[in-house]
This record gives structure tokens, C-alpha cells and sequence, in this order.
């Protein structure tokens, strides 16, 4: 790309209601510099090819986009890009990532942090709920982690839940392992949500982010299915970790059956809404994600059989009584109680000290082990 | 011709002396009532015209002037019909000059010159310092059980006047009213499962702590609740008297044959106003729902539907156990020492709590967290998630303990809390906490660990403290505090609302 375009095809991409359909429909329609120029004018909706790719919308769309361009300024929006440090990539560039090369929809444009050469040959989508179980963050986390070590880039989306524990997986792996890689719906300096800014700046950094929305893009609630398209593609197969029955992980797997991207799932109780729509998959028949070395192994990656933590006997036999009925997901206070057999007394202290411990969480009357 | 009687008014929970002097002259036939009656008081008038003629008096054809003493004091309700109708009587000359000597009367008169009682009689009453008091005789016997003076009961207007003339004597007591069926009182051993409910609720009789429950819908939230006054002492007799006193003032229905002996349960909907529930409104200043829960408890069901601002005002009470109001024309405090309860969902769904089963969005959610003040969740020291039991469960398995012997430990436990000077835990200040809890090894280091992994604050240290106390009273346990006290005292504080789930 021109760097005089730069300001332009910027300015385009931010008009209001401009996805990647549109957006490639503009693009095509001539030189940014004068199709700007057009759609200044109020007459980018008279073009053919323009209507042919847009429809009937084409005209009120076209006034539309007039009002909005008159308050916008190319030179700045350039100006800004040049301050935000990002890259900006079509098509064209050398750099622009294979996967979307030979994509059905591949993204016309791209802002990038962060060095493009990082994304590893292999990579690994890990998508799920952003209301997630303690049980789906750690499954998360643990593939993430496990993935980064092998030397697979962990692909995810930076919202909360599934996906952040996913790339807290990543992050946590030590020195040399995968970098992992965030895409992103918003603008890329449009932290959302917010929670997760410190994981967002720890992506950026050891790894790369990705976005075709330009700087300044806002969290629009069709931005995100059309930013798991791109997570499909770049992935070499998708694990969805917990999902409930229409969840919006459900939409990366779409996208990745459409571009014949493996899809695994990790089972969960079939009592759990959180696992619904992953033992939904299951049944429908996606391979379950059972380990990480399996996962890895599907890329063609052997690991040494990892050291899973053997149940090496409980240091205190309360604390493993309490454990063990744990297994089977979260329980209340008054169960606990009932199946470990201790005295309500006995059972305040050892879920205190298990939470010290790290070994078991709360949320509000509910217990969960952790790790 | 100029006479005077005591009589008294009801100002928030106390009553205020009334003198009412009556003079009849010659002049242009009139009745008028002065000294700040409110609308109810200057009706007495017409209701005292014609109780008079109901009853075989004479209206004096002359100029009637009735001054209600101290004239800067509002006069409120009908109380003060009967001191005014006898008055008159004196002041006319139908009834001898000085048999009003040493005589307070307390009663609204109805137009055929029935006596009947009114709402506050009881303050009324304590307020007037006189050695025989006149009131109706549906109220004599609860008069009687307050009052320091000679009780007096009438039914209508002629037998007090008879009465005072000499004509008869003044008729008996009523005799002592059928107790009636007591209401029964819910009993503990109805709830199945729910342990740590009911450890709950017990810990709160014991040590006075507020207690908020959240669950989901069907939980049996409201079923705990109820029985928790069951679990608190009975009043003794100066807590009796006084919440009695309020009731009266309240315009509660009282029990017929003796006072107030049983903690009072007091649950007002969430539609309620503030005015309702601290007190303050009428001319009265009648006291609230909070006043009304004095030495009992205060149930809120549903406290994320109470308007932000009512709950807030609930906030001076749980401090000081009063509340002061303060109107242009008077000031009062009522008394307001009670055991709050609260009950809530998690969110408007229900479930939040449970990890993966909430379906409310993080908006509803947030704007659901955002109706209660930290300040007033602060105060509960007591916060349980009380799940929906396993059906299961509550068709088998075993009753569980009864009210009985549950009632039996919390007042062993404020037994112990009296030997600290206190009635309950609750009322400990911070120092004397301090030095009532010293800590075992274990206890400290459990303690130490929670703080520095954030999971408790320094205020909620204290919290626990007290909490880990009244569990250990409840034990029988003597000082130090044990790592199971500390324990189970962190278990029985979840926080009221979930956060988001881990990531």
C-alpha cells in the first residue's frame, strides 16, 4: 500500500456501518484517494459495481456516509496512524499472513502490532465462553500454556473468560515458547473490555495482536462474529473449551467447518449449561479435546509424555476427602459436608486453608477446585 | 366556672402530660378548643356535643372554652376526648368541684358515649402522674400491667360520671381476658438439609449479628428467617414494657392479657416507604417498622427491590439503635435496636452464584449490584448463599434440631457474651473484641494468609474476629480462638454478590 493512502482507506474503513463486505465493495470502486473524494460527494452510491456489491441499501447508505466523511480528516487520521505505530496491511503487502491469502472472506485490510514473523507454522484457536467454570478456565489455561511450550502459537480472541485464560496459558509459558496471538474486534487501541488491559498489553508485547477494524473502532456487537471468521482462519484447528448451546464460540466453529479447519471440543458434564454446546459438538461429531498432548499430537506434534500430576495422596486426608467429592464440578457448603462426612466446623477450616492453598475457589456458596 | 384534668399525648414512642382546663361562663353560647389541636383533637368537639347528650348530661347554653396545657405541644388523635367531656361536666357544675382531684383519664368517646381505647394509651398512660387513671375497659388490663397508678375502666361516658358524682361505685375490673390461642411460633425442626443455614441463623441469635442471605428463588430464605426469633431470648421485662410502648404507639394489634414477652418479627414489604420504615410520619411522629422490630428482628425479602434511599436511611439505626427525627415542629428519637435480616437474589435471574448457570446479561447484573450501597452490605456481618435444597432431601432424611435446643445454646452463648458486660457479641467495641479473642497459633496464620491474599480486608478482620467469638461461645469454647473457629467464621461470610467468574 502507498503511504498517501494510508489516511484514506483509514478514513473509509471508519465510516459507520462498514464491515468487510462493504468495505471490500469501496475498496475495489477505484483509488482510496478517489473514491474518498466520491463518497465526499455523495455519489460513491450512483457507482455500479459499488450497487452491484451493496444492494438497494447503496443509495441511503451513500448519504449516510457523506454526513459521517464530512467530519473526518484523511491527513489526520494518518497523522494518527503514524503516532499509534501500527502496521497496516492489504493484500498486497508480502507480509500479509497466508492463512487469509486463499481465504473465502479474508480480511481487506489489517492492523498489526507486534512482528508478523512471531505467529508460529503452528497454530492452535482456543475459544470458548466468556462465562466460563473454573473447570473450563483451567482446561484454558493448561492447553494454552502446554500449546506455547510445543512451539504453538495460541490464537484467541481477548475476551474474557475461556480466551484470556487461554493466552494467561500462553503468557505463562517460560522463555522461547509460541508467542501468542490476540485478534481482536475493536480498534486495536480500543482496549474491550476494559478488565483485560493488562493482558491485552502482554499480548501486544511478547506476541501480536490483530484487527481489521481501524483505530477508534468500538466494541459494535457484529464486529466479534466477524472477528472469529478470522481466528477460524488463521487457525490450523479450533478447540472450543466450554460453550452453552448458542454460544458465540459456536460461530468460530461455523467458520472453521466452512474453510475445513478441525474442530475439537473438551467434554464437560452434561449437566453443565456451560458445556452444552461443546457436548453438543461431540455428539455431532467433533473429536474431543482430551489432553493437550492429543490436541498437539493432531498437529503432528509428539511431546514427551508430559508429567500429568499424579494423585500422589493428599497431604491431609480431610483436605482429600474434601477434594475428592469436588471431582464432579461445584458443590455447595451443605453437600460438601455432607459427602466428606466433616463437621461444618472442621469443613470452614479446610476449605479455608484448601483456598489459601490455591487448591479450591468460591463463588458466593459454591466450591470449585482450582489447578 | 374553671377546672382541670391530666390527660396525655403521644409524641413518637413517649407520652406528653396534657393539662386540659375547661372554662364555662356566661356569655354567647360556644365551644371552642385552643393550645395546637390537630384535626382529630378539634373534632372532639362534636364527638364530646354529643357523648354528653347520649349520656343524660346537660350541654351548657354558655361560652365553652377547652386549653389544652402546655399550648406549645402538639395534641394528637381522639385521646383526649373523655379529660375534655369531664371537665366540661365539673366546669358546668354537674359533677362535684373536686372530684377530678388526683385523676387522669385517657379515651376517645364515641357519639352514644361509649369509652374506647386509642393507639398509644400505653406511653399515654406512663406519661401522666396522677394516682387513679380513667380509661377504657377494653384497655384496663394492659394499663393495669404498666401503669403505677389506681386503674379505673368505664365503658360509656354515664358510668364515669356516676361514678365521680358518688351516685354508684366505679364497676369492677373486667375480668381477666381469655388468653386466646397463641400463635404458633415456627419451629427449626421443619427445615431439612440446610446446614449451614441454620448454623447461620443461630450464630446471629447468639451473637446479634445482621445476617444476609442470598439464593436463589425457592431457597426457603423467608422459611430461615421466621425462625430466627424463635432462637432469641425472650424479652425480659424492661425490653418487654418498652417494645409493648412501642407497639402501642405504632397502633399495633397488642396482646389482650400481657405484654409484648416474645421477640417481634417485623417484615415489611419492599414497597414500603422510609417514613414507614424509620418512623416519622403523621403529626405523631409514629414510629417505623424498625422501631417496631426493637429487640427483635427486622426482615427485608428482597433487598435489591427496596428504593436505594430507604435502605440507606436504615443505616443510623444498625449504628446507634436509634434513630432521631426531626420535624419543624418537634424532635423525637425512637428506639430502634433489632437483628436485621435480609434476604436477596444474586441477580434478577437467580443463579449468579452458581459458576455457568446465571442467564442474565453482565449489564443486568451490574445494574442489579449497583441498588445496594457497599456501606449498608458492610454491616452484615453474616453473609450466606443458601441454595435450593435437593428434593431429595427434603422428603427423607432426618428432622433436624428443634428450636428448642437450638434456643437453649444461644442463650448459654449469651451467657457468656454477659460475663463481657454485653448482651450480645454484637455490641462489643473494638477494643474489648481485641482483647476477648486472642488467637491460636494456627488461628492467626489462617488469618494472616487470607489477609495477604486479599480475601479479606481489615475491616472484615474484625468482622471475623467477632464472628469466630460467637462461634466459639456457641462451642463453649474459652479463649483462644482456634483455627475452626476462624474458619468456619470465613465460610459464613461469602460475598453478598458474586464477582465475575476467575479470568
Amino acid at each position: 500500500m502507498k503511504p498517501s493512502d494510508v489516511g484514506f482507506v483509514t478514513a473509509i474503513a471508519s465510516l459507520p456501518k462498514v464491515g468487510p463486505g462493504r468495505l471490500g465493495a469501496l475498496l475495489a470502486a477505484g483509488e482510496p484517494a478517489a473514491v474518498w473524494q466520491r463518497i465526499l460527494g455523495g455519489t460513491i452510491g450512483d457507482d455500479a459495481a459499488v450497487v452491484a456489491a451493496l444492494g438497494a441499501s447503496a443509495r441511503g447508505l451513500s448519504t449516510a456516509w457523506r454526513d459521517a466523511a464530512r467530519s473526518m480528516d484523511p491527513d489526520q487520521l494518518a497523522v494518527r496512524h503514524r503516532e499509534l505505530g501500527y502496521r497496516l496491511l492489504d493484500a498486497t503487502d508480502p507480509d500479509f499472513p497466508d492463512a487469509f491469502r486463499d481465504d473465502p472472506e479474508p480480511p481487506h485490510l489489517l492492523w498489526v502490532t507486534g512482528d508478523l514473523a512471531r505467529i508460529r507454522p503452528h497454530t492452535v484457536a482456543i475459544v470458548g465462553s466468556r462465562r466460563c467454570t473454573r473447570y473450563g478456565h483451567d482446561v484454558a489455561r493448561r492447553f494454552g500454556r502446554e500449546a506455547a511450550v510445543a512451539g504453538v502459537s495460541v490464537i484467541s480472541g481477548l475476551a474474557l473468560g475461556i480466551d484470556a485464560a487461554a493466552h494467561a496459558g500462553a503468557l505463562d509459558a517460560p522463555e522461547g515458547a509460541a508467542p501468542p496471538v490476540g485478534v481482536v474486534g475493536t480498534g486495536l487501541d480500543v482496549v474491550y473490555p476494559r478488565r483485560n488491559r493488562a493482558l491485552w498489553q502482554s499480548v501486544a508485547e511478547r506476541g501480536v495482536l490483530l484487527s481489521e477494524s481501524p483505530p477508534g473502532a468500538g466494541a459494535e456487537p457484529w464486529r466479534f462474529p466477524a472477528r472469529n471468521r478470522l481466528i477460524a482462519a488463521l487457525a490450523e484447528v479450533v478447540v472450543v473449551v466450554e460453550s452453552s448451546e448458542r454460544g458465540g464460540s459456536l460461530y468460530t466453529v461455523d467458520e472453521a467447518m466452512r474453510r475445513d479447519v478441525e474442530v475439537r471440543a473438551v467434554p464437560g458434564p452434561i449437566t453443565a449449561p456451560t458445556s452444552a454446546g461443546t457436548n453438543r459438538l461431540l455428539a455431532d461429531g467433533a473429536a474431543p479435546a482430551l489432553s493437550a498432548a492429543e490436541l498437539l499430537e493432531s498437529l503432528g506434534i509428539l511431546t514427551a509424555t508430559p508429567v500429568e500430576r499424579a494423585p500422589t495422596g493428599y497431604r491431609d486426608p480431610e483436605e482429600g476427602a474434601v477434594l475428592d467429592v469436588l471431582t464432579t464440578g461445584s458443590v455447595t457448603f451443605d453437600e460438601l459436608a455432607e459427602r466428606s462426612g466433616l463437621s461444618l466446623e472442621r469443613l470452614g477450616l479446610v476449605t479455608a486453608r484448601l483456598q489459601v492453598e490455591g487448591l479450591l475457589t468460591r463463588s458466593g456458596g459454591w466450591y470449585q477446585r482450582a489447578g | 366556672m374553671f377546672t382541670t384534668i391530666s390527660s396525655a399525648t403521644v409524641l413518637g414512642v413517649e407520652g406528653q402530660p396534657v393539662t386540659v382546663e375547661a372554662h364555662v361562663s356566661s356569655g354567647l353560647p360556644g365551644f371552642s378548643i385552643v393550645g395546637l389541636p390537630d384535626t382529630a383533637c378539634r373534632e372532639a368537639r362534636d364527638r364530646v356535643r354529643a357523648a354528653l347528650l347520649s349520656s343524660g348530661c346537660r350541654w351548657p347554653q354558655k361560652r365553652v372554652t377547652v386549653n389544652l396545657a402546655p399550648s406549645g405541644v402538639r395534641k394528637v388523635g381522639s385521646g383526649l376526648d373523655l379529660a375534655i367531656a369531664l371537665a366540661l361536666l365539673v366546669a358546668d357544675d354537674q359533677l362535684g368541684a373536686d372530684c377530678l382531684q388526683g385523676l387522669g383519664a385517657v379515651g376517645e368517646l364515641g357519639l352514644d358515649g361509649t369509652v374506647r381505647a386509642v393507639p398509644g394509651i400505653l406511653p399515654a398512660v406512663d406519661a401522666i402522674d396522677t394516682s387513679e387513671i380513667l380509661v377504657a375497659r377494653e384497655a384496663a388490663h394492659l394499663v393495669h400491667l404498666v401503669s403505677r397508678a389506681e386503674v379505673r375502666s368505664v365503658a360509656t361516658l354515664r358510668e364515669a360520671a356516676e361514678a365521680l358524682a358518688g351516685a354508684s361505685p366505679w364497676p369492677p375490673p373486667p375480668p381477666d381476658p381469655d388468653p386466646g390461642p397463641s400463635e404458633p411460633v415456627p419451629d427449626l425442626t421443619d427445615v431439612r438439609g440446610q446446614h449451614a443455614a441454620r448454623r447461620a441463623l443461630e450464630i446471629a441469635a447468639a451473637g446479634g449479628h445482621h445476617l444476609l442471605m442470598v439464593g436463589p428463588p425457592g431457597a426457603g430464605k423467608t422459611m430461615l428467617a421466621r425462625r430466627l426469633p424463635g432462637l432469641l431470648p425472650r424479652l425480659d421485662p424492661g425490653q418487654s414494657l418498652a417494645v409493648t410502648k412501642i407497639h402501642s404507639a405504632a397502633g399495633l394489634p397488642l396482646p389482650t392479657d400481657r405484654l409484648v414477652t416474645d421477640p417481634p418479627f417485623r417484615d415489611p414489604h419492599h414497597s414500603t416507604t422510609m417514613v414507614a420504615l424509620i418512623g416519622g410520619g403523621a403529626p405523631t411522629l409514629r414510629p417505623g417498622e424498625a422501631s417496631c422490630a426493637t429487640h427483635g428482628v427486622l426482615f427485608l425479602d428482597e433487598l435489591g427491590e427496596f428504593p436505594p434511599h430507604v435502605l440507606d436511611a436504615l443505616r443510623q439505626p444498625l449504628e446507634q439503635g436509634s434513630i432521631r427525627i426531626a420535624r419543624a415542629a418537634a424532635s423525637v428519637v425512637l428506639p430502634a435496636r433489632f437483628l436485621l435480616v435480609a434476604a436477596m437474589n444474586p441477580c434478577p435471574c437467580g443463579e449468579a452464584s452458581r459458576p455457568g448457570y446465571c442467564r442474565c446479561s453482565d449489564r443486568e447484573r451490574a445494574r442489579y449490584r449497583r441498588r445496594l450501597s457497599g456501606p449498608l452490605l458492610d454491616r452484615f456481618d453474616l453473609r450466606i448463599d443458601v441454595t435450593r435444597p435437593d428434593t431429595n432431601r427434603l422428603l427423607g432424611g432426618e428432622p433436624g434440631e428443634s428450636t428448642a435446643v437450638v434456643a437453649a445454646r444461644v442463650a448459654a452463648a449469651r451467657e457468656r457474651a454477659a460475663h463481657r458486660g454485653v448482651r450480645c457479641n454484637a455490641e462489643l467495641t473494638d477494643a474489648t473484641l481485641e482483647a476477648a479473642t486472642p488467637l491460636e497459633k494456627g488461628a492467626s496464620a489462617l488469618l494472616d494468609t487470607a489477609l495477604r491474599l486479599g480475601s479479606l480486608t481489615a475491616r472484615g478482620l474484625t468482622r471475623v474476629r467477632r464472628l469466630a467469638l460467637t462461634i466459639a461461645d456457641l462451642a463453649g469454647a474459652d479463649a483462644p480462638l482456634t483455627a475452626e473457629h476462624i474458619g468456619m467464621a470465613l465460610a459464613l461470610r461469602s460475598e453478598p454478590l458474586s464477582r465475575d467468574e476467575a479470568a
